[in-house]
């Protein structure tokens, strides 16, 4: 049993990472109804985006770039933080304008624009930064191992399990608290109403979008030094973002977090005994739970199944 | 009952038509003999990856076949004749290899297959190369399996495989870091031959295996059986982990500072996979066919070459896999002008059994071209993260800390494993 | 826009002439595939890509059922046909047969479990499947050789009627592909306009009301994806036999999406023809785009978002308004129905 305990606290904190990972996907699900398969290459281009900027390539042998990189790294990641995600809520942004026409019809014809988005993603990833593997600069503050309990843990990924406790807390709070949370809620629900009460619809759909784009952004650059950089990362993430939504509930916010845990628990534990089996226990797991509750632990009903 | 009746007359009209079309287009040889009496270029194909998880080693690969091309075209060609290449993206998919090399051959008229990483690719591209008799240079896809079960007349594999490495480092290992081991493998073909190779040889010097963790193929995550390892604490750790898995997997092992104990062996580490990484993303041996900074005679010359000709290419200098695709081609150039004809057939016995001095590829032992595998055995070298390693080379990634002689790295299991399909059996034309 | 119900097919003309078209083109193409540059082989791939779109529209166009798992059932055909080459006997019925009921089976197993589901969890949970039937094959690498393929698969010669042709050559390969192709045809054209097909179409329009009028709705759908990893298990043997291999990356989430790309943009959705058009304009834009840029996907995805974009009713639908405007009307004004509805 005291063996089991290392392994538990590291699913926990791979649980929390692929709830990061999903957040921004259910947001995205949960509100526009749109399964964004281009979640994963606009977390590559996030990371991508942050990785320019932390090696100033964008500033060239400007003043300002020789300034820039003279910052201390801890500075330009921070700087990072904000201006990645914010560039690939633009791209998701750009993206939701092309969605438009396929508002109304089925479901479907989202999920096939945003895969062929993913798809144009990944080619100018590869025709702007290379083919190569890449490394994202992470400040020595959070990097490097850490003594717990006599095992070694990356400090790293501590940082990041915290991190996506602050990113999930802040968007809860941004949905519950704020009146814009309040107004994509009710987005979520009923669009008719929200145009009733005279808010701009299709404002609201591309701030929902750019925030989702932030967000797979975010992801990426907090999971990128986990796993390394390379054009087709974002492959990587849309399985176990799919997997959670589905596990957890279309819709359901808690639900994901909650999806997300059991995934990293069940990945986490399986890895260490059965190691051959670790990626098949996340499937086995949605069958179990679909097999059981067909709308996932938390779902509810959506228009995503007609 | 209409159903039938259509079905029927369909078929017996479709099968006639194809009896009859059958006769008219006549066997491949034919066509191919009426090709070659002109004296025309010789056409290689280029079969690299350009997208997909092996695109940037596709390009290097790539790179080294264009940089022999154009030496050998600067000397005025092979047998007077140009050589000419034409390059389609085989995407890391097996289906795309068939079909490009299909439309290669049948097409653009291709004498010669050059490229693969990716070993269900190189499978795919050597299953129709054989069945039209086109010789396939197998330049980078490090399977066992490869000159093993899967090996064929037309196949010439060029780089040391998961056996050659792992023999090349186990026995020293076990005396160095002790007799207990403990594998992660990736669960996949390859990780398994090599830990196979492996056990074998823990067996055969008296290591033991404390454990070995199966890794599916995908993971991104090794905390787990890092934890694992912890737990156990074996003196040395074997990972045979490949392709993206390996690029997640170093990276993680660095953060956890777990690179200096306990020991690592890891299989082959392809240069464009690690360049421009940081130093500490090295760990532990690994092995390798070819290093830019070998010290030996002609190494800076060609480095130097390479960089003239591929001026604005990120990678500032060449690696194992530019290597296997430049000697490759070179020595199939070479076979065509041994030969004296673009006969396959007397291009494979002029490739077979052929040997390459130390100097000529720039290795510490000469290396030959086995007949009965049709790999090339070759120099295996053993290097670890440089620890003279200097901001001011960043190249200078690798140290070289061991080099052993092709014959006591032989890959004894393949040679069992591989039937060579007989000269009749492999259709003849000339190219 | 358009659906497949718009586009009225009145006479016997409308039906037959495509078909006839069709044999024709399929007959003679071993003489014009060179000529227009390109090979053999392109055709066969082509063939076998055609039957398996059209047993996936089935599924996906006529029944709305959106399968985004699809590569799987192909992938199962493949090595069900190769397995059974090389541990049962080497017989091309028989390998056919075995790559058919394979898919058959695995398809009645995930259709049962997925058939109570809907819109976007039935897409889901097939992605799911598919992942699952992927992973497996890599993993069993002692049975389908893993990611080294399972290789050597013998291309048996045909027997008929005590006779045998040697299907060793590209060409006769193509032939017997194409016989396939056509039957497929004919049988999926006879589906789609009986019953059963018109019950599918009525759960596409809505599920709810098909159900309301009486239909087990989950049988009908349970039945089309059968019916469709059959036609992909069909497949699947005829493209083992082509590449003599079979390999675990036709199962992937990327394979299996592009067959959904090439039936919606050839306009699956509202012509019966569409899949056929789609799978041509894919393979060739490819290998043309392919032999002159590395970055033909790029090109690629972005006329399919265009196509999805400004043209959801895919080729077949443009053909289809192009033609009205020429005049060649159909009396009937095109209804633009939500695809919701």
């Amino acid at each position: 049993m005291l063996d089991l305990l290392p392994h538990i606290l590291n699913g926990l904190t791979l649980g929390l990472l692929f709830a990061l990972i999903a957040l921004g996907f259910t947001l995205i699900v949960g509100v526009m109804e749109v399964i964004n398969l281009a979640h994963g290459s606009l977390f590559a281009l996030g990371a991508y985006f942050a990785l320019s900027l932390l090696g100033g390539m964008w500033f060239g042998d400007t003043a300002f770039g020789a300034w820039w990189l003279r910052l201390s790294i801890e500075t330009r990641y921070v700087a990072a933080l904000f201006v990645g995600p914010a560039l690939a809520a633009i791209a998701g942004m750009a993206l939701e304008l092309c969605l438009r026409p396929t508002y109304g019809k089925a479901p479907l014809y989202g999920l096939l624009l945003t895969f062929g988005a993913a798809l144009v993603i990944e080619e100018i990833i590869r025709l702007g930064w290379g083919t190569g593997e890449q490394n994202l600069m992470v400040p020595a503050s959070i990097n490097g191992p850490v003594l717990v309990a006599g095992f070694i843990y990356s400090k790293y990924k501590f940082f990041a399990a915290g991190f996506s406790i602050v990113a999930i807390f802040a968007v809860w709070l941004f949905l519950e608290k704020t009146p814009y949370g309040a107004i994509i809620k009710a987005g979520a629900h009923d669009s008719e109403m929200v145009r009733a009460l005279g808010y701009d619809l299709s404002k609201l759909r591309l701030m929902v979008f750019g925030f989702g784009a932030a967000l797979a952004g975010l992801a990426g650059i907090i999971m990128v030094p986990i796993w390394g950089l390379r054009p087709h990362v974002g492959i990587d993430v849309v399985i176990p973002a799919f997997l959670i939504i589905v596990i957890g509930g279309i819709g359901s916010f808690w639900g994901a977090l909650v999806a997300a845990i059991m995934v990293g628990l069940a990945v986490g534990i399986t890895g260490a005994y059965a190691g051959a089996w670790a990626t098949m226990s996340m499937y086995i797991l949605l069958i179990i739970v679909v097999g059981f509750r067909s709308r996932g632990l938390f779902g509810r009903k959506s228009a995503l199944e007609n | 009952m209409l159903q039938s009746k259509i079905t029927r007359r369909g078929l017996l009209g479709a099968t006639a038509a194809g009896t009859g079309l059958a006769a008219f287009a006549g066997p491949w040889k034919h066509n191919r003999v009426w090709a070659a009496a002109s004296d025309k270029p010789i056409k290689i194909g280029i079969t690299s990856d350009a997208s997909g998880q092996y695109a940037n080693s596709g390009a290097s690969d790539r790179r080294g076949m264009m940089m022999a091309i154009d030496e050998v075209n600067e000397r005025g060609g092979v047998l007077g004749r140009k050589v000419e290449s034409i390059h389609i993206d085989t995407e890391t998919v097996p289906a795309t290899g068939s079909r490009v090399a299909e439309r290669m051959i049948t097409r653009e008229e291709c004498g010669f297959l050059v490229g693969a990483v990716h070993s269900g690719v190189a499978n795919a591209i050597s299953q129709v190369a054989q069945k039209y008799g086109v010789i396939y240079l197998n330049t980078n896809s490090s399977s066992p399996t490869e000159a093993g079960q899967n090996c064929h007349r037309t196949k010439f594999v060029w780089d040391g495989n998961g056996t050659n490495f792992a023999k090349a480092a186990v026995k020293n290992a076990i005396g160095s870091y002790g007799k207990k081991w403990m594998l992660l493998t990736n669960d996949y073909v390859w990780g398994h031959d090599t830990a196979k190779a492996t056990k074998a040889l823990l067996a055969q010097y008296g290591g033991e295996v404390m454990e070995e963790i199966l890794i599916p193929q995908g993971t991104r995550d090794f905390s787990s059986a890092l934890l694992r390892v912890q737990q156990q604490k074996p003196g040395v750790v074997s990972a045979a982990i490949g392709g993206d898995d390996q690029k997640a997997f170093r990276q993680q092992v660095a953060q956890l500072g777990m690179g200096a104990s306990p020991a690592w062996i890891n299989s082959q580490q392809d240069w464009p996979d690690v360049y421009g990484l940081p130093i500490d993303n090295l760990f532990g041996v690994f092995g390798t066919t070819w290093y830019y900074k070998l010290d030996l005679p002609g190494v800076a010359d060609f480095v130097k070459k390479y960089q003239e000709k591929y001026p604005d290419t990120q990678m500032r200098v060449p690696g194992n896999v530019f290597y296997n695709g430049y000697m490759a081609t070179r020595e199939l150039l070479n076979a065509i002008e041994r030969a004296g004809s673009a006969n396959n057939i007397a291009v494979i016995k002029a490739l077979e059994g052929h040997k390459m001095s130390a100097a000529d590829r720039m290795q510490h032992h000469d290396a030959w071209i086995d007949a009965s595998t049709h790999q090339v055995q070759q120099t295996i070298y053993l290097a670890t993260a440089n620890s003279k390693y200097s901001e001011q080379d960043k190249d200078d990634m690798f140290e070289i800390v061991a080099n052993t002689a092709p014959d006591a790295v032989l890959d004894t299991a393949a040679a069992e494993a591989c039937k060579l399909e007989s000269y009749e059996e492999t259709p003849a034309f000339d190219a | 826009m358009i659906s497949l119900s718009d586009i009225p097919v009145r006479s016997r003309f409308q039906v037959y002439a495509p078909m006839a078209v069709m044999a024709a083109a399929l007959s003679t193409a071993p003489w014009w595939l060179p000529a227009i540059g390109l090979y053999q082989y392109l055709g066969i791939e082509i063939a076998i890509w055609m039957i398996f779109a059209l047993g996936f529209n089935l599924l996906f166009g006529y029944a709305g059922l959106h399968s985004f798992g699809h590569g799987a059932y192909l992938g199962i055909g493949a090595y069900a046909f190769g397995l059974f080459q090389q541990n049962v006997a080497v017989s091309l019925w028989g390998g056919l047969a075995a790559g058919i009921l394979a898919a058959g089976l695995a398809g009645a197993i995930v259709g049962a479990f997925i058939s109570h589901r809907r819109g976007i969890y039935y897409a889901l949970l097939t992605i799911a499947f598919g992942q699952v039937f992927w992973f497996t094959s890599m993993k069993l690498y002692g049975v389908t050789g893993g990611e080294d393929g399972l290789l050597g698969i013998p291309r048996p010669p045909l027997t008929l009627f005590g006779l045998e042709y040697a299907l060793r050559s590209n060409v006769a390969l193509f032939y017997l592909a194409a016989f396939f192709l056509l039957a497929t045809v004919l049988l999926m054209w006879r589906l789609v306009n009986s019953p059963f097909g018109r019950v599918l179409q009525a759960i596409r329009q809505n599920e709810t009301r098909a159900r309301f009028a009486g239909y087990e709705v989950w049988r009908f759908k349970w039945a089309a994806f059968v019916i469709s990893a059959m036609f992909a298990g069909l497949a699947g043997g005829l493209f083992a036999m082509a590449q003599q291999s079979a390999y675990p990356d036709v199962m992937s989430l990327h394979q299996s999406g592009l067959i959904v790309m090439m039936v919606l943009v050839g306009g699956g959705l509202v012509s019966f023809w569409g899949p056929v058009l789609g799978v041509i304009l894919y393979f060739v834009a490819r290998d043309v785009l392919g032999g002159l840029t590395e970055t033909w996907l790029l090109w690629y995805g972005m006329m399919f978002m265009a196509m999805v974009m400004l043209r959801p009713e895919g080729l077949a639908g443009m053909i289809h308004l192009g033609w009205k405007r020429l005049g060649g009307a159909s009396e009937k004004p095109v209804i633009l129905l939500a695809e919701k509805a």
